[in-house]
């Protein structure tokens, strides 16, 4: 069976462990007549990182600091960065991310390059859109507010109905190949990593998403084809600030999206959107609801 | 689940790299679909063929079974047994051979082997013998005729002897054939490389040579050929033709060959002199001319009072240039007598100097003085300019010879430049001794002339003068321009660049020129047009000697602010600068540089005229002139380095304020007042009577005035202060619209100034004016708040959410390794295939085992069965001896009973 997911925190303890030995030996050479016990020397360079990590963030706040502009006088406007706020969490449904093997090597299905291959194989070439996702995704993720860290999470569901997460802090690339290329990794390799780093940036996970959800969350799915066609900057008004919001959103060419978690089901113009447009439209209205500028 | 269906594939993969499972599974055409599984798979991938994934369990775990049985199963059997019979039957041991194809090859080999019978019956060739000898050396092909075939063998050697002597024998006679047939051929080769090469070089050699010849013959060939051509004279029509052309038309390179040996040689140009050596040329020459003059005095004398016939020539031109100059001279002398004021003699006389001055080769200098002139005096400008044409036509008018008016001409041009570059003068160093020539002639002429008045001969070369006094002695009786020709030539005769002592000689003169400049600003009856011409000396004279310059400066300037705390301390009414004291601060302003922000001498210059403009009460109208004269002055000043003056605009505000009638100040306005002393604040500039024409005001008239005078209380001259007030005051708003204060500064003006134009009996041309300034003060002030921000509290800029790149590949490939260290790659690769061996291989032999114990098992229990067997069958004899024992059947029982 699949190896399990090793959790986080067990791995950091190890690398913890890993580290302090390190130490200890280099402190029992330095002062070898006066030993001291394992224990208190284990203790000692725990405080000491502990201190060491204090001067960083000091060192780094310094920084900070130094970058303001310098303008004695004036007062700094307080700042709310440690209370609670509202996220928002986008769903991206029937994404058409399709992996093939063409040839001798496995891609992307998009309509352009493959359009032989899949009439080849009685498919409908305009269905196979990998940039509609693509867009989406940027179109969420250049958002300004996911630039002030309100987007919770990101969920992508494939046509296949393959899920996977997309981690709000991620760089997606801007061309549409290394697009295609990231997800083609994803798709096979199931995860990608950050450069210089373990931690996960894209995971393809289980279904449903439902799981993944907060239990306070509102799920809003976006269709034209809705009856209820709303002005999305007084729609938002309406909720609180203390739920969550999910939005549902199509990321293929045609077709509806259907989902049995959504709790309301709208449209927001009355024109057939993209989905990169509908997104835009979401994120500016909560950006103008929750100030952000 | 997983693991054991993996295991499965292995296991079937290494089944199936045999040709035994090969061979099964064409056999098998429809596999049994309850024992293949198909391995579920967790995407779906369009163009992924399904084919070799599914397994089929049954299928190999039997494949597996039958091959132990092969193998293993068969070494087990045989692991008790001492010997083995070995089936070496040709074809036996291939099991995919069938029946039929057995007997083919079994019966090829008989064939070949009664081939070989055969030719035993030949004379041995060698040829046989090879043919013979493979078949030995391979024996394995053979298979288990081996025995046959060494008895054949025997028969073609010699048919004595035993086996082991026949095998020692053959094995002699192939090591004899093989040992031999290896020298031969490895000495062979030794020799044969060497005459190969020897022959091949030779052979190349002879190629070349061949080559060679051929190349030659080929080339004599074609020369007879074409020499045979030349001779048929069929080419001649072609040659001649081009001939023709070529003789027409010359090249291009040609004639650019002719014209090269044609040009002149570039030479090298005379260096330009350099400063030193034109002030000594200029030393030289004056001096020259000074003795010339000393002995034209003496022969002067000499002809006066005797007839002397060996005359100079000089003297001897000299009336013969008056009877040839006369109609100019005598016109501009018509002109000259005076009328101390005119502007014509004065420009007249400027000329005159800038004569003199054309010697020195800078004359474009003068261009400086006029424009200062036109500084001072405002509109005066104009007027200049059409002297200067008009003195033009004067001189078109005398016969002088065309090289004067070129020069005037020149000169003139010279002055419309306002840069002045020496360079170009020197460069034109032919001209400029042309031009002293007629120079001097003419001021010889001028000389003369002024001699009988009452003008005193002038040397030329003179010592600098010591002090006030000597310079006084010096030019007294002359005139304004026999004065600057006479600092010119002291200046000529001590330039600095002629000795190191004439520094301190120049600069001793300039302090005393600085001081007549002063004491003639403070006449009475003003020489206004001398002071003009005594500004240029003074200006190039502070270039030479700078520092002295800008001591002297600031030494003036100390004193004149000490008299001035001195005199508004005492008296309140004296403490506006005098005339001296303004013209000083002009020269000061045009010798020193105005843009700089910080000046040694300008800085505290401006410090001064602002104080005065601060400090000074406005009593009268006199006052207000100096004031607005110091503002314009300001203005002029700080336009270019943009030092803001607010002394000045303050006084500019008061000016307007005594413009109005409104007599009580508002206490927006107090809150300026509080800075300033507090100045009576007459109605001095209110307007009562309609006035229609307004003049500009003449500053020296003005000045010269007395304080009483009733001008002063005159509806023209306050409107004539009102307009330089508006003019100024617009220039201050055109040079401060920069600033950030500007709308602070001047927004109370503009409703000031409006108000001023709501005054009756207000001109309509002052009112057009004033409107004009607060409109555009309002405009300018409107564009400064359009870009002002309000005051915010400070914000940190949001921080955005750090960004990771994703790690991944371009043409990413599943199951490669992208680690970029491929060391550690293929160490993991390797180990990961060790793993995986090391697996399979304990599965193997766990399944041996397996098999094994299954084996054992399974005999096991067929021995207990028939051990079982056994027993039963003793044990049911037993019981029935038992049974006929015991019935008594036994023995001679039974018998009797058969």
């Amino acid at each position: 069976m699949v190896r399990p997911y090793t959790m986080k925190g067990q791995k950091r303890k190890k690398r913890g462990d890993k580290y302090y030995p390190e130490e200890e030996v280099k402190e029992e050479e330095a002062n070898t007549d006066n030993r001291v016990g394992v224990q208190e020397g284990y203790m000692a360079t725990a405080k000491r990182a502990m201190v060491a990590k204090d001067d960083e963030k000091k060192a780094e706040e310094g920084e900070e600091e130094v970058e303001v502009p310098e303008l004695e006088g004036i007062p700094i406007a307080p700042s709310d960065q440690n209370t609670k706020k509202p996220g928002v969490i986008f769903i991206l449904e029937k994404a058409c991310l399709e992996v093939a093997k063409v040839g001798k090597t496995y891609q992307i299905l998009n309509s352009d390059d493959h359009a032989n291959f899949l009439r080849r194989n009685n498919k409908n070439p305009a269905d196979y859109r990998p940039d509609i996702a693509h867009q989406a995704l940027l179109a969420i993720l250049d958002s300004t507010i996911t630039k002030a860290g309100r987007l919770k999470a990101l969920y992508v569901k494939t046509e296949k109905g393959v899920l996977f997460e997309v981690k709000p802090h991620v760089r997606i690339p801007r061309t549409p190949k290394r697009f295609t290329g990231l997800i083609l990794q994803l798709l096979q390799k199931l995860s990608i990593s950050a450069v210089g780093k373990r931690e996960k940036l894209l995971r393809v996970i289980k279904n449903p998403v439902t799981q993944y959800l907060p239990v306070n969350s509102r799920k809003i799915g976006f269709s034209y084809s809705s009856q209820k066609l709303v002005k999305i900057r007084n729609y938002v008004d309406t909720f609180d600030n203390d739920v969550d919001l999910v939005f549902v959103v199509g990321a293929m060419a045609h077709g509806k999206v259907e989902t049995d978690y959504t709790d309301d089901f709208i449209a927001i113009s009355g024109y057939p959107l993209s989905a990169a447009c509908c997104i835009s439209n979401i994120c500016h209205a909560l950006a103008d609801k929750w100030d952000i500028v | 689940m997983a693991r054991t269906s993996t295991e499965l594939k292995k296991k079937k993969k290494t089944k199936k790299s045999g040709p035994v499972a090969a061979a099964m599974k064409q056999k098998a055409p429809k596999p049994n679909a309850f024992e293949s599984i198909w391995s579920r798979r967790k995407f779906d991938i369009i163009g992924k063929k399904r084919r070799g994934e599914e397994c089929r369990t049954g299928l190999a775990r039997s494949l597996a079974i039958e091959k132990r049985k092969k193998t293993l199963l068969k070494e087990y059997e045989q692991s008790t047994k001492a010997s083995v019979f070995v089936d070496n039957r040709i074809g036996e041991q291939n099991e995919g051979l069938g029946e039929f194809d057995k007997a083919i090859m079994r019966s090829q080999r008989e064939r070949q082997l009664m081939h070989n019978k055969k030719s035993k019956y030949n004379l041995s060739d060698g040829e046989e013998e090879e043919f013979d000898i493979p078949s030995i050396v391979f024996p394995s092909e053979r298979d288990d005729f081996e025995d046959e075939m060494m008895p054949g063998d025997d028969d073609d050697d010699d048919n004595e002897g035993d086996e082991s002597e026949k095998k020692s024998a053959v094995l002699k006679h192939l090591n004899a054939r093989r040992s031999v047939d290896g020298e031969e051929k490895k000495h062979k080769t030794k020799k044969e490389v060497m005459e190969e090469v020897i022959l091949k070089s030779k052979y190349y050699k002879a190629e070349k040579a061949k080559e060679k010849d051929e190349n030659e013959q080929m080339m004599e060939e074609l020369d007879k050929s074409f020499t045979s051509l030349v001779q048929s004279n069929v080419l001649l029509s072609f040659t001649a033709n081009t001939g023709s052309l070529k003789q027409d038309r010359p090249d291009s390179y040609d004639k650019l060959v002719k014209e090269l040996a044609l040009d002149m040689r570039a030479r090298p140009s005379d260096r330009t002199k350099t400063p030193e050596e034109l002030a000594q040329e200029e030393k030289e020459r004056l001096e020259r001319l000074e003795e010339e003059r000393q002995k034209r005095m003496l022969e002067t004398e000499d002809s006066s009072d005797e007839d002397n016939e060996d005359v100079d020539k000089s003297s001897i031109q000299r009336p013969r240039s008056i009877s040839g100059d006369d109609l100019g001279d005598s016109f501009s002398f018509d002109e000259e007598p005076r009328t101390t004021k005119g502007w014509v003699d004065e420009i007249l006389e400027r000329k005159d100097a800038d004569d003199s001055e054309s010697e020195d080769g800078d004359s474009s200098e003068h261009s400086k003085s006029a424009e200062g002139d036109g500084n001072d005096e405002g509109s005066d400008e104009g007027n200049v300019v059409a002297e200067k044409t008009q003195f033009v036509k004067d001189w078109e008018q005398s016969d002088e010879d065309n090289i004067d008016t070129e020069l005037d001409k020149e000169e003139e041009e010279e002055e419309m430049k306002p840069k002045h570059d020496k360079k170009s003068k020197n460069n034109v160093s032919v001209e400029i001794k042309e031009r002293d020539v007629v120079a001097l002639d003419r001021r010889k002429i001028k000389s003369n002339s002024e001699q009988p008045s009452t003008e005193p001969d002038i040397p030329y070369s003179i010592q600098a003068p010591k002090n006030l006094d000597e310079l006084r002695a010096l030019l007294e009786n002359c005139s304004n321009a026999n004065i600057i020709l006479v600092i010119n030539r002291i200046r000529g005769t001590n330039a600095i660049k002629l000795a190191a002592e004439n520094r301190k000689k120049m600069q001793v003169f300039y302090g005393v020129l600085l001081q007549y400049f002063a004491v003639l600003a403070n006449k009475k009856p003003l020489e206004f047009e001398l002071l003009n011409m005594l500004v240029k000396p003074l200006m190039e004279m502070s270039v030479e000697i700078p520092y002295f310059a800008a001591i002297c400066a600031r030494e003036r300037i100390l004193q004149t602010r000490t008299q001035f705390c001195e005199a508004i301390k005492i008296s309140e009414n004296g403490c506006w600068p005098s005339l001296k004291t303004l013209f000083l601060l002009k020269l000061w302003s045009m010798i020193f540089p105005c843009s700089d922000f910080r000046h040694a001498v300008m800085t505290p210059a401006i410090l001064l005229m602002c104080e005065y403009l601060m400090r000074c009460p406005i009593l009268s109208g006199r006052d207000i002139a100096i004031g607005s004269f110091l503002c314009s002055m300001l203005f002029s000043v700080t336009k270019q380095s943009r030092k803001f003056c607010p002394e000045a605009i303050m006084f500019l505000r008061t000016l307007l304020m005594a413009a109005t009638s409104r007599k009580q100040l508002s206490c927006q306005d107090s809150e300026f007042y509080h800075l300033m002393e507090l100045k009576a604040l007459r109605p001095l500039l209110r307007i009562c009577d309609c006035v229609y024409d307004i003049s500009p005001l003449n500053f020296l008239m003005v000045v010269g005035m007395q304080e009483d005078s009733s001008f002063f209380s005159s509806d023209s001259f306050r409107a004539s202060v009102l307009v330089t007030v508006i003019e100024t005051l617009r220039g201050f708003v055109d040079s401060y619209q920069g600033l950030t204060s500007f709308p602070e500064i001047f927004l109370p003006i503009s409703v000031l100034l409006l108000e001023v134009a709501q005054e009756e009996n207000m001109p309509d041309i002052l009112q057009d004016k004033l409107k004009d300034v607060a409109q555009l003060i309002k405009k300018k002030a409107d564009e400064h708040h359009m870009l002002r921000r309000p005051l915010q509290m400070r914000t940190q800029n949001p921080v955005p959410i750090k960004l990771l790149n994703p790690k991944f590949e371009e043409n990413f490939v599943k199951g490669k390794d992208y680690d970029p260290d491929r060391e550690r790659a293929e160490r993991r690769k390797l180990k990961k295939h060790l793993k995986s061996e090391a697996k399979g291989a304990a599965r193997e032999l766990r399944k041996d085992n397996h098999f094994l114990y299954e084996v054992k098992e399974k005999r096991k229990a067929l021995m207990e069965e028939e051990k079982t067997e056994k027993r039963g069958k003793a044990m049911a004899f037993l019981q029935e001896q038992e049974h006929a024992y015991k019935s008594g059947l036994l023995g001679k029982g039974s018998k009797r009973r058969r």
